[in-house]
């Protein structure tokens, strides 16, 4: 029996996994992935858990708003069904995961995935496959730029964002600081990555010549949770001015450190990554002097000085009703809002028996008004326009533990 | 032993047809998959010829991993290098790293070896965070193009194939008696003339490649996209698990290993109470525990004595 039957053995074991795997691979397809006469099928990857969970409410409060539409009869008849997974941000998650929705679950597209790194990690893939890489939730300029011009491996023609870039945003802080205080001592705190390094280099671009005001640049190591001896070096170096590109975490610390030493600077800046009203508010509660902290903003708080626009009103009921565990003092459950707000109104204009070509078409064609976003930005792309959201308005804290943003100024395009 | 030279071949022929046609059954996210258990099944294999064959232990092969790995994709990124031609390039540099690491390795032994990996593990992640401008810093860098599942699969379990039988070949004979003697007894060893320093940076060596092919296909695996995180030392003691579910000292529990580390984030993603967060954390520890309490040699261990078994039963050869 020995050589044989083990050598028999081996070849049932063998026929049995096959049939298996035949069986699991006989799935129906469509001609559209994921798009049959009464469902879209649509997935991302968001971290639900782990550094970056404070994001796990944008796919929530994006699945409110699709379950909104679900109920007011879907698109065109179809209801979006939005599978949400859990990547933990990292993105030897995010791949697998990316590939089990492409491959397995077949939906049309991936929308809203989160993070930069875990947005990269799937690129290239997602493009070679041509599946629309739709919003990603991440502000790095190369997201819009790479559809046009040849980044690592070629164009990436299906991947779009939604929030404005990163160095934009931070080339309006070099002009606010130049044409407000024109004889500042600029103190920069950065984040020791591609994140901070591209905020700090949009900073020196809009701050032009006066970027020699710049007296002191610190920078952190991503892990340190709390940077006190760069605050502490900063106020050493004679800085009236603190600009702050850090994530939520190391932003509070800096607050409440810089307090804690008796710096009170004429003006002190954040990155609106960092500026949601919850993350003040705890810094605040930590004993932080908060009051006249600078900012800018693009979504619509539904819960402060717009409170009383459509979209607020909008944001309020669907929250209510699909969401009530959520916050909307939480400036991502207004960002999640927004995000769907803009799929829904591409997949409806990409004609009725929606392609994923169509869906690029048509969010290559957006000239409208997000009801989420700050009353008056508009979502503009075009065939060489890869960035929808691209306006600005800048806020300023007010009242303290208990206070809330108020918008000043006019809208600011972005510099390019 | 009869039965081991008769009944292994006739394994290895089953196992190799069933390879070649899994890919044709599966669809692309199985494929996937299945290319990650191959690439485990490298890294583990290269560790097990470290600490199984020569016993030194080593928690740093994440670390090879990386540096085969970001090969990969500079020569890709930068040279636009052929993707089969930058593996030999991560073997060949990762040799070196193995036995510049293997000579003042040399001096230490047990725990304190595992230390000094550890450390390893730890710090070469942090390296292209320091140089961000050829290593790409926390962003990462991405080789010039991606490639197929199936391509991926071939490649892999050729890989695998391949390495599989040329640390067959190596640990069959004098290369692979010294290893075992050094692992046995160091001075016994020496003192029937087989050179530690030589054999011991060897061993480091031949398992630092392992490693590097093993990287390079993890970066061809993670969609051509290298990064720190995708390194850290998770990965390490991810390897060093699978060769102890494996078992250490033999080659037969290898792909088992591999389908442990490679399977488990799937078959873990659903487990009933403590849910998809930390059901791999609490699934992996487990099972661990489990095969240290019932299987101490791994599975490799279980095959021997299932054959054991039969072999003292009378009736059989």
């Amino acid at each position: 029996m020995g050589r044989w039957g083990r050598f028999l053995a081996a070849l049932t074991g063998a026929a049995t996994v096959a049939a298996v795997a035949v069986t699991a691979a006989m799935g129906g397809h469509s001609a559209t992935p994921g798009v049959t006469a009464k469902q879209i099928t649509i997935g991302g990857t968001f971290p639900l858990t782990g550094i970056a969970s404070l994001y796990k409410t944008i796919p929530t409060a994006e699945n409110a708003y699709f379950q909104y539409v679900n109920d007011h009869g879907g698109v065109n008849g179809r209801k979006i069904n939005f599978l949400i997974r859990d990547d933990s941000y990292d993105p030897t998650k995010t791949v697998p995961l990316a590939t089990q929705l492409v491959e397995q679950d077949h939906v049309f597209a991936i929308f809203g995935s989160l993070g930069t790194v875990p947005g990269l990690s799937t690129w290239g893939y997602l493009n070679a496959h041509k599946v629309p890489q739709v919003e990603v939730a991440t502000g790095d300029s190369f997201w819009g730029f790479c559809a046009f011009k040849s980044c690592d491996g070629g164009k990436k023609p299906w991947t779009i964002g939604y929030q404005p870039d990163y160095p934009g945003e931070s080339k309006l802080y070099g002009q606010y600081i130049s044409q407000n205080f024109p004889n500042a001592k600029i103190g920069v705190l950065y984040q020791n990555d591609s994140f901070g390094k591209n905020y700090y280099a949009g900073l020196r671009i809009g701050l032009g010549a006066r970027k020699e005001n710049i007296v002191s640049a610190q920078s952190y190591d991503p892990s340190q949770t709390t940077p006190s001896q760069q605050v502490i070096a900063l106020k050493a170096a004679g800085a009236n001015i603190l600009v702050i590109f850090a994530l939520p975490q190391q932003t509070i610390g800096a607050l409440v450190t810089a307090t804690k030493i008796g710096w009170h600077p004429d003006a002190t800046i954040l990155s609106n990554v960092s500026a949601n009203t919850v993350f003040l508010k705890l810094a605040a509660a930590n004993g932080a002097d908060v009051n006249g902290v600078i900012s800018t903003n693009y979504v619509n708080y539904a819960t402060t000085v717009d409170a009383n626009t459509p979209g607020a009103k909008l944001a309020k009921a669907i929250i209510a009703k699909y969401a009530p565990s959520l916050d909307l003092n939480d400036g991502n459950v207004e960002y999640g809002l927004g995000a769907a707000w803009m799929f829904v109104y591409a997949l409806q204009h990409a004609g009725k028996n929606p392609t994923r070509a169509s869906l690029e078409k048509a969010l290559h064609s957006l000239n409208v008004a997000d009801p989420f976003l700050y009353p008056g930005i508009k979502l503009q792309t075009s065939k060489t326009d890869n960035f929808p959201v691209e306006q600005l308005i800048f806020e300023k804290w007010n009242g303290g533990a208990t206070g809330q943003w108020q918008p000043f100024g006019k809208l600011y395009n972005h510099l390019r | 032993m009869s039965m081991r030279r008769a009944g292994a071949p006739a394994v290895a022929a089953a196992v190799a047809a069933l390879l070649c046609v899994l890919p044709f059954l599966l669809d692309g996210y199985h494929q996937g998959i299945a290319s990650a258990v191959g690439i485990y099944f490298v890294a583990i294999l290269g560790l097990n010829i470290l600490t199984g064959y020569t016993g030194q232990i080593s928690i740093g092969h994440g670390a090879f991993m990386a540096i085969g790995g970001y090969t990969t994709v500079i020569l890709s990124h930068d040279h636009h290098t052929n993707l089969i031609a930058t593996l030999p390039a991560a073997a060949a540099l990762t040799f070196v790293c193995g036995v510049a690491v293997g000579i003042p390795a040399l001096r230490l032994s047990g725990v304190y070896l595992a230390l000094a990996t550890f450390a390893l593990a730890v710090s070469v992640p942090q390296l292209p965070l320091k140089f961000s401008k050829f290593l790409g810093g926390s962003n990462g860098l991405q080789t010039d193009h991606t490639v197929s599942h199936l391509w991926l699969y071939a490649v892999s379990w050729a890989c695998a194939a391949l390495g599989f039988v040329l640390g067959w070949l190596l640990l069959r004979g004098r290369i692979g008696r010294a290893f075992r003697a050094v692992r046995d007894s160091e001075l016994a060893a020496a003192s029937s003339g087989v050179s530690l320093p030589i054999y011991k940076t060897l061993a480091f060596g031949v398992s630092a490649a392992y490693a590097g092919v093993a990287g390079s296909l993890f970066v061809l695996w993670t969609n051509g996209f290298a990064q720190p995180n995708e390194f850290e030392i998770l990965l390490s003691l991810k390897i060093l698990i699978g060769a102890a579910v494996a078992g250490l000292g033999s080659l037969w529990g290898v792909a088992v290993g591999a389908i442990f580390i490679g399977l488990l984030p799937q078959l873990s993603a659903s487990v009933p109470l403590i849910g998809p967060a930390h059901g791999q954390d609490v699934v992996f520890g487990f099972v661990v525990i489990l095969i240290m309490l019932v299987l101490p040699n791994g599975f490799a261990g279980l095959l021997w004595r299932v054959r054991a078994a039969i072999k003292t039963r009378p009736g059989t050869s």
